[in-house]
C-alpha cells in the first residue's frame, strides 16, 4: 500500500500535467457527475444528460427530499461524486453526504462556526457551495474557516482560518480547486474589508499565497507578466495611487463569487467586488482593482491581465459574477472569450487571452451609464445621476444589486445560448459620510429599490453572444435569484423566490413544467445520473439572500430602506414564502420513462 | 470623561477621509482602543467587579446586573429593577441618539429607521433581549451572541442612553396587535413608512403611506 502510494505520488509529480484518472477536468467530462458548483472549469453549468428532455420533462416528479435544518437562504449547489451527493447548508455551514439515488444520509459534518459571524455578514448568512478534489470535500464557513473532509467518512482532515470576523470578514464564495490548490475568497465589501483570494495546499491546508485586490503591486501580485489591454490600467502600484491616501486598506474589492479556469492557457479567472464605502465621494479615483476581472497564473498567483468594469464605482456594482469560458466564431475567427454578465447591466464578451472587450451590450434597463467605450475600455457614467453628497438621486437603473448579482448563468454548447437569471430593479440612492469602525458596516448610502419599468422584478432569458441580443425572455414577478441549469435534453431549469421550480424549453423559453416548492428558491439546480441509471435534477430550496431576508429574518417590510434598500423591492415577499432549507430531487418515475412517447401535456 | 467622549466622536466622524483612516485603519483595522475605561455618567452603578478586582463582587449591589434578559423566573419569583433612562427628560437626547445611530454605524446593520437587515428590525417594537430601557442599554453595552457587537468599551454610557432614547422613539408602529397578519388580499401590512431618502425623522411612524408592494415609493 505504502509503495503504491509512493508510486502514485511520483507518477503525479513526474507526469507534468498528465491528468490523474480522478483529475477534476476528467471527472467533469463524466456526464453522470457534478463535481464543482459550475460543473466544469469553464463554468457552463451544462449537463450532457438527455434522459429528461423537452418532450418528457412534463412527467417530472419529486423522488426524495432532505431538510438541511436551517431557515436562512440556501444558495449552495449540491455536488455529485460517484454515487454520493454532498450539500452544504447556510450558516452554521453543515455538510451532508447522501446516497444520490435513495437519499439515505451517509454522514453529517457540523463545524463549530462562531455565531457572532452572523453579525458581520452583509446579506443573509449564505454559502454558495463546496468543492471536491482527490477524495476530499472542501468547505468554507461564515466565520472564515476553510475545512477539508474525507469524502468517504466526513472526517475532518484540516481546518485553516483565512479571515477575521472582527475585521468584518466572512466567507461565502464556494471554494475552487486547481492543481492541488484550494482557492477561497473573502466577503465584506460592505464592511471595509480588503479584498483578496487565498490559495491553500489541498493536502495540508497551509496557505500557499494571498493575492490582494488593492494595495501595492507586490500585494496584488502584479509583476512582469502583467499586460492589461487598456492604458488606464497600466502603471506602477495603481492599487495604491487610484485611492485617497491609505483608503485602499479598507477599500473592498472582495471576492464572494465565482472562479473559472482555462487549463490550456493555465489562467484562473475571477471578479472583485465594489469599493468601500458605497459613498463614492469619500474615495476619489478609479479605486483599482475593485470591480475587476483578474486573469492569474494559479501556480503563483501572478496576474496576467485585468479589466476594471466600473472605475470609481458609484452604485455598488460589484463584478464578482461568473465568467463563462467559451470559444465563439466572431467575424470568421474562432476566439477564446469569457462571457461576463455585468452587474452594471452590460453583457461583456472579453478575449480571455488578452483582456480586450470585444462587445458590451445592455441586457436590462440601464440609465446609470451611457455605454462602454471600447477604445478606452471605460464605461461612461451618466453625469446627470451623479450621487453628490446627501443628494437623493431618483430612479437609477440598474439598482445596487445590478441587472444580475451572484446568481450564475448556464451555457449550452447545443443552442449556443447563455441562460441568464436576473433582476429588473431601479432605485433611489442617497450618499452620506460614513466613518470606518472595524467590524461594522462601512456603507454611507441610503438605498430604496423598486420594480423597474413594466412593474416586473425579474427575468429569465436566453442571450446570444454572437448576435448580441436576447433570444427569448420570461418575465418574473420577483427577482430571479437562483442559478440556471441547462441540459443536453434542451431543457433549462431555474427557481423563483415565489416558490416555483421551472423547466423551460431551451430553444424558445416555453414553460414545460413547474412545481411549487416549500420555500422560495435562490439555489443552484444540478443534474446527475443515479446508480439506478436514472437522470435526476436537484435543487436546494430556502428563500433568503440579500433580497430574501425580509422573508426569513426579523426585517420590517414597511421600512423600505432595510436590508441595504432591498426591502423596498421585495417587501411583499413574506406574502409568498417563509424560509426553510430543503433539498428536493426530481426524476421521471421508471414506468413513465419507459412508456411509449405520447403527445405532451404541458401544465 | 469629557476627553473620552470627544475621542469617540472624533473616531466616528467621517468628514475627512484622513481622520477616518487614521482612526480605524492603523494598521489593519485593530479594534479601536478607548483612552480610558468607560465610567458611569448617568447615575447607574458601573459594572466593575471582576474576579481579582479589589472590591468584593456582589450582584445585588448592582441593580443593572439584576435586569433579567429571560422572561422565565424559576419558582415564579420575578424581579425587574426599575431603571429609567437617565436622559428621559432631556429634550435633545433623541436627536443626539439619531446622530449616534448614524455615526457609530448602527444604521449599517439595523438600517435607516431600524427596519433591519444584517441586524434585526427595531422598528416593530419587538425586542429579542427585552424592551425595557435597561434591556436596551445592556444589549448595546454587552452585545448579543448572534452578531450584536459589544459597544461598552468604546462608547460612553451617555451615548448608549441616547441610543436607547432614539430606539424607543422609533419603535412604535401604528395599531399594534398581539400577532400580525400577512396577506396579499386584502393587503396586509397596509402601510409603509415614508422612506429615509425623502425624510429623516426620529418619529418615522408619524409619516406613512399605502404599502407599495415593491413598486416605486410615494416619496415626499
Amino acid at each position: 500500500m505504502r509503495v503504491w502510494m509512493l508510486f502514485l505520488a511520483l507518477s503525479v509529480a513526474l507526469g507534468s500535467g498528465a491528468a490523474r484518472a480522478d483529475d477534476l477536468a476528467t471527472l467533469s467530462k463524466d456526464p453522470k457527475q457534478w463535481v464543482m458548483p459550475a460543473r466544469d472549469y469553464a463554468s457552463t453549468r451544462f449537463s450532457p444528460l438527455d434522459q429528461i428532455n423537452a418532450s418528457n420533462v412534463g412527467k417530472l416528479q419529486a423522488a426524495w427530499m432532505f431538510s438541511v435544518g436551517t431557515q436562512h437562504g440556501q444558495e449552495a449547489a449540491p455536488l455529485i461524486i460517484g454515487d454520493t451527493m454532498y450539500v452544504e447548508s447556510s450558516y452554521p455551514n453543515k455538510v451532508f453526504a447522501l446516497d444520490s439515488t435513495t437519499g439515505d444520509l451517509k454522514w453529517t459534518y457540523i463545524p463549530n462556526t462562531n455565531r457572532a459571524a452572523q453579525g458581520v455578514a452583509c446579506c443573509d448568512v449564505v454559502t454558495r457551495g463546496i468543492a471536491y478534489d482527490g477524495g476530499k470535500i472542501f468547505l468554507v464557513t461564515l466565520d472564515d474557516h476553510a475545512v477539508a473532509l474525507d469524502a468517504k467518512t466526513g472526517k475532518e482532515l484540516w481546518a485553516t482560518q483565512t479571515g477575521e470576523i472582527n475585521l468584518g470578514e466572512t466567507t461565502t464564495a464556494a471554494p475552487f480547486v486547481v492543481k492541488g490548490k484550494v482557492f477561497v475568497g473573502i466577503s465584506g465589501g460592505e464592511l471595509g474589508v480588503r479584498g483578496r483570494i487565498t490559495a491553500l495546499d489541498e493536502n495540508t491546508g497551509k496557505i500557499d499565497y494571498i493575492a490582494y485586490s488593492t494595495g501595492p503591486d507586490k500585494d496584488t501580485l502584479i509583476g512582469p507578466d502583467f499586460k492589461p489591454f487598456y492604458d488606464f490600467m497600466k502603471g506602477k502600484d495603481l492599487g495604491v495611487s487610484t485611492w485617497p491616501p491609505g483608503a485602499w486598506k479598507i477599500g473592498g474589492g472582495t471576492m464572494w463569487g465565482w472562479f473559472s479556469y482555462d487549463p490550456d492557457l493555465n489562467l484562473l479567472y475571477y471578479g472583485t467586488s465594489n469599493p468601500g464605502p458605497w459613498n463614492s465621494n469619500q474615495r476619489p479615483g478609479d479605486n483599482l482593482w475593485t470591480t475587476t476581472v483578474f486573469a492569474r497564473d494559479p501556480d503563483t498567483g501572478a496576474a496576467h491581465w485585468a479589466y476594471q468594469f466600473n472605475p470609481h464605482d458609484l452604485w455598488d456594482h460589484d463584478e464578482i459574477q461568473e465568467n463563462v469560458l467559451v470559444d465563439l466564431d466572431l467575424d470568421g475567427k474562432t476566439r477564446k472569450v469569457l462571457l461576463h454578465p455585468g452587474r452594471n447591466g452590460y453583457m461583456y464578451v472579453i478575449d480571455r487571452q488578452s483582456g480586450e472587450v470585444i462587445s458590451a451590450d445592455p441586457y436590462d434597463t440601464v440609465n446609470a451609464y451611457k455605454g462602454v467605450d471600447l477604445k478606452s475600455g471605460r464605461i461612461i457614467p451618466n453625469e446627470e445621476l451623479k450621487p453628490d453628497l446627501n443628494r437623493n438621486v431618483r430612479n437609477v437603473c440598474p439598482a445596487s444589486p445590478g441587472a444580475k448579482d451572484w446568481q450564475p448563468t448556464a451555457w449550452s454548447p447545443r443552442t449556443h445560448l447563455l441562460y441568464v437569471p436576473h433582476q429588473h430593479l431601479c432605485m433611489n440612492y442617497m450618499t452620506s459620510d460614513v466613518g470606518y469602525i472595524a467590524g461594522t458596516p462601512y456603507v454611507g448610502a441610503t438605498v430604496d429599490m423598486f420594480a423597474g419599468p413594466g412593474g416586473y422584478r425579474g427575468e429569465f432569458m436566453a442571450w446570444d453572444p454572437v448576435q448580441r441580443k436576447k433570444v427569448w425572455s420570461i418575465k418574473e414577478n420577483m427577482p430571479v435569484w437562483s442559478g440556471a441549469l441547462v441540459t443536453a435534453g434542451d431543457v433549462a431549469f431555474y427557481g423563483t423566490m415565489d416558490r416555483w421550480f421551472k423547466a423551460v424549453d431551451a430553444k424558445d423559453g416555453k414553460v414545460l413544467w413547474q412545481f411549487h416548492l416549500g420555500s422560495g428558491t435562490i439555489g443552484q439546480p444540478v443534474a446527475y445520473e443515479g446508480s439506478d441509471g436514472q437522470q435526476y435534477v436537484a435543487i436546494l430550496t430556502g428563500v433568503g439572500g440579500w433580497p430574501g431576508v425580509v422573508a426569513n429574518a426579523q426585517v420590517d417590510p414597511r421600512v423600505r430602506n432595510g436590508a441595504l434598500g432591498f426591502t423596498g423591492a421585495t417587501q411583499d415577499l413574506p406574502s409568498y414564502t417563509q424560509g426553510g432549507g430543503e433539498l428536493v430531487v426530481f426524476s421521471i418515475p421508471k414506468q413513465e420513462a419507459a412508456a411509449p412517447s405520447t403527445p405532451q401535456r404541458n401544465p | 470623561m469629557r476627553a473620552h467622549l470627544v475621542a469617540c466622536v472624533v473616531l466616528a466622524l467621517p468628514a475627512s477621509a484622513a481622520s477616518a483612516q487614521q482612526a480605524a485603519v492603523a494598521p489593519t483595522g485593530q479594534p479601536i482602543e478607548p483612552e480610558a475605561p468607560p465610567r458611569s455618567e448617568a447615575g447607574v452603578p458601573a459594572i466593575e467587579a471582576t474576579p481579582g478586582a479589589s472590591a468584593p463582587f456582589s450582584a445585588s449591589a448592582n441593580p443593572i446586573l439584576r435586569v433579567p434578559v429571560s422572561g422565565l423566573h424559576p419558582g415564579n419569583v420575578s424581579f425587574a429593577p426599575n431603571i429609567a433612562n437617565p436622559l428621559a427628560r432631556e429634550s435633545q437626547a433623541v436627536t443626539r441618539g439619531m446622530q449616534d445611530f448614524n455615526q457609530f454605524n448602527c444604521v449599517g446593520c439595523h438600517a435607516p429607521n431600524a427596519g433591519g437587515g444584517m441586524g434585526p428590525a427595531l422598528s416593530e417594537g419587538r425586542f429579542i433581549y427585552g424592551s425595557s430601557p435597561a434591556n436596551l442599554f445592556l444589549s448595546i453595552y454587552q452585545g448579543r451572541p448572534n452578531g450584536m457587537p459589544a459597544w461598552g468599551e468604546i462608547l460612553p454610557e451617555s451615548t448608549i442612553w441616547e441610543l436607547v432614547a432614539y430606539v424607543e422613539s422609533i419603535a412604535h408602529p401604528p395599531s399594534p396587535t398581539f400577532g400580525r397578519t400577512i396577506s396579499r388580499t386584502p393587503p396586509s401590512p397596509a402601510v409603509e413608512q415614508t422612506p429615509a431618502e425623502f425624510l429623516q425623522t426620529a418619529k418615522p411612524w408619524s409619516f406613512t403611506s399605502r404599502f407599495s408592494n415593491g413598486r416605486q415609493p410615494v416619496g415626499e
